[in-house]
């Protein structure tokens, strides 16, 4: 497909493009810029992955995280969704499902180059679905590509509501038990750079309907991530369901099986009974 | 004496050392441990594969690494069944590791396992003060909430004064260079010979990279792929201008320098190796631990003097029957008043009781490619170091070489050992 790419120099910085992203939209059919969105050159920044390693369980490796080439690109999805021609806005937006492929693994001193689009508006039943496609190339080789998809309420599209097919989910004892201090949210926006306030502020989080704050969904990814880092192949694909925010402070259960060649996961309630996630892995 | 089974050395894996502050300042202990692990891992075929033990240990070490080592081989690539104990015996560590993994083999209680250790002086731990943390102890014994603000009102401000680790001897009160520089007295060493010896080791540092010496005992870590307390252009005249910082010869060029890093040793039974196909370097022949009372005035550093003594006797052989010695330099003075104190019939007759001098070694046969001066000292990964360096040498050599290692450790301790060359 052509598309205009809009190069930026550096990885955008987040807190004025978020407050901008908070300045009310239209309510006519809702439209995502046709642009890619691309950053050449990246030098991954040594002192920020280990604080994004240490805040979400992963020991500091040469070979960086799957979730860690995400964070990467979500300055460029807030970059995107900030944009004139965007009526969706990511502040209010609910991450449903996020899938990502690790096509090799990724040493912390490649030199990247980022590129993510917005597409894939498509009706859902409490507003549109839409999909934030990033892709992540070391030289030649795309290392890795992810595609986050998102609720937007009360968003318009037209067309057929498709059917929205439950993960499975089975009560499965945890195997861990996990503790999430209140300022958990403070520290997942220090390394991923997301400025939500839902995560971080009471008031906030009151706001969008939430009794506390609520960690980042890619946080809890991530950790789900960390728990396995150790038997994950150096390819695979993740795939993941966002059931239910998980409020700080909190503590929850996760546990994860072999499934095949792969995995299966949850982040769920303490007892196990409800998923907050849950996730295939898969070679 | 010949043990029952042989443990022999297949190999080794190590990070490039780094000056503490730099390409490590963002990596802990377990970080460090766990890369040497998968780097030995993937050099021996060992992933997913459950080995009988791993033993390691750091010097520096957080309350919250009580399982360093064990959490460390979680986070590896070996099989997460794989035992792992902690050791810690001060900078004879790395060493000690070694040895424990060795005499398990020796006596049958393992086949497979790796010895090692790391420390990091970037990211060391932070204490509070023994005022404030007996307040804290108190308060959480308190059952009201008075008797719990009564706990903290005995704290003075300065108790509130985080405590950064020291390598301070508590018994007296000494930095490990300022009891050196009374050796370093003692024995006469001069400022020449110490700048020689650390130039020395420089040089040969600096030559076994360049010879790719290091290409199958190092895997590079965060963008570091060379110990970087390197000079490679250093040499005696530019160790000459630096200023003593202990006593009135010992300089920031012929001391060690505070440095992270971790390495560690793969050992075998030999048979077990040879059928699984793996390298045999060299066998672990025997090892000696000693310790000297500085407490009343012993050199500190020197004890690894006594315990080579100990363990030629017993193995009956004499301080000359080395093809290699690999003597840790914690300063240029520690070796160089070992060797003294080695020459010295009124020392030898007078400390160790023997009749006369236990001998000299030759300098060409001394850390043949570099020691601590030149690659830094990670507390505990000096020894994995060592071993894995002095294997792969004898192992050149051809079989029957033999090799001493030495290491002096805090609290006036010394670990040595020998290796031979299968």
């Amino acid at each position: 497909m052509d598309r205009d790419v809009e190069r930026l120099d550096a990885l955008p910085r987040l807190g004025p493009l978020f407050a901008k992203a908070l300045l009310p939209q239209p309510r006519a059919e809702a439209r995502l810029p046709a642009r890619t969105v691309v950053v050449t050159g990246l030098a991954q920044p040594l002192p920020r992955l280990a604080d994004y390693d240490r805040v979400c369980g992963f020991p500091l490796r040469d070979r960086v995280p799957a979730t860690w080439l995400h964070v990467l690109t979500f300055g460029l999805h807030l970059h995107l969704l900030s944009a004139q021609e965007s009526t969706i806005r990511l502040p209010g937006l609910v991450h449903v499902t996020n899938r990502m492929r690790l096509h090799r693994p990724v040493d912390a001193t490649e030199v990247l180059d980022l590129s993510v689009r917005a597409g894939g508006l498509r009706p859902h039943r409490r507003g549109a679905l839409l999909d934030l496609v990033g892709e992540v190339r070391a030289g030649d080789d795309l290392v890795w590509d992810g595609t986050s998809t998102y609720l937007a309420p009360g968003a318009n599209t037209p067309g057929e509501v498709a059917a929205e097919p439950r993960p499975p989910f089975e009560v499965v004892p945890p195997i861990a038990t996990w503790r999430l201090p209140a300022g958990l949210g403070r520290d997942y926006r220090r390394v991923s750079g997301d400025p939500n306030p839902i995560h971080t502020s009471v008031l906030a989080a009151r706001a969008f309907g939430f009794a506390r704050p609520i960690i980042h969904g890619m946080w809890t990814h991530a950790r789900l991530l960390a728990a396995l880092d150790a038997r994950l192949p150096g390819a695979f694909t993740v795939d993941v369901s966002f059931a239910k925010p998980i409020l700080l402070p909190s503590t929850v259960g996760a546990w994860w099986q072999p499934d095949g060649d792969g995995w299966r996961a949850a982040v769920t309630t303490r007892d196990g009974a409800n998923p907050y996630l849950t996730a295939t892995i898969t070679p | 004496m010949q043990l029952p089974r042989t443990p022999v050395v297949v190999g080794g894996n190590r990070t490039p050392f780094a000056k503490t502050g730099g390409a490590y300042a963002s990596a802990s202990n377990q970080d460090m441990l766990t890369a040497a692990l998968d780097g030995l891992a993937a050099r021996f075929g060992l992933a997913g594969r459950q080995l009988d033990e791993v033993a390691a240990g750091a010097v520096l070490k957080h309350a919250r690494d009580f399982n360093l080592t064990r959490e460390a081989v979680l986070s590896s690539a070996l099989a997460p069944t794989t035992p792992a104990v902690d050791l810690q015996q001060a900078c004879g560590t790395g060493l000690e590791a070694v040895i424990y993994i060795a005499n398990k083999i020796a006596l049958g209680q393992a086949d497979v396992g790796v010895g090692g250790g790391v420390d990091s002086a970037s990211d060391a731990p932070i204490a509070v003060s023994e005022g404030f943390r007996r307040a804290l102890l108190a308060a959480n014994r308190a059952r009201t909430l008075p008797d719990r603000l009564k706990a903290f009102a005995s704290l003075r401000p300065s108790d509130l004064a985080p405590v950064a680790p020291q390598v301070v001897e508590p018994r007296t009160g000494l930095s490990m260079g300022q009891h050196q520089a009374r050796t370093t007295a003692t024995w006469g060493i001069t400022r020449e010979a110490q700048d020689e010896l650390a130039a020395a080791s420089h040089r040969n540092l600096a030559a076994a990279w360049s010879a790719g010496f290091f290409d199958d005992l190092v895997t590079p870590y965060l963008g570091l792929t060379k110990d970087n307390v390197l000079r490679p252009d250093t040499s005696v005249e530019k160790l000459a201008a630096l200023k003593p910082v202990f006593g009135d010869t010992m300089t920031a060029g012929n001391s060690t320098a505070l440095t992270d890093g971790a390495a560690v040793v793969l050992l075998a039974e030999q048979a077990w190796a040879q059928e699984q196909g793996l390298p045999v370097l060299a066998r672990v022949v025997d090892a000696q631990v000693a310790a000297v009372d500085h407490t009343s005035g012993d050199d500190l550093l020197l004890a690894p003097a006594h315990a080579v003594a100990r363990l030629l006797a017993r193995q009956g052989m004499g301080l000359g029957d080395f093809a290699l010695y690999e003597l840790h330099e914690a300063f240029a003075s520690t070796v160089l008043a070992t060797m003294a104190a080695w020459e010295s019939d009124a020392w030898c007759r007078e400390r160790l009781g023997r009749d006369g001098a236990l001998g000299s070694i030759d300098r060409d046969r001394l850390n043949v490619t570099g020691s601590s001066l030149a690659t830094g000292h990670p507390f505990a990964a000096t020894g994995g170091r060592i071993v894995a360096t002095l294997a792969k040498l004898l192992h050149e050599r051809g079989a029957g070489a033999r090799g001493l290692v030495s290491v002096c450790a805090a609290g006036g301790q010394g670990v040595v050992a020998i290796l031979e060359a299968v």
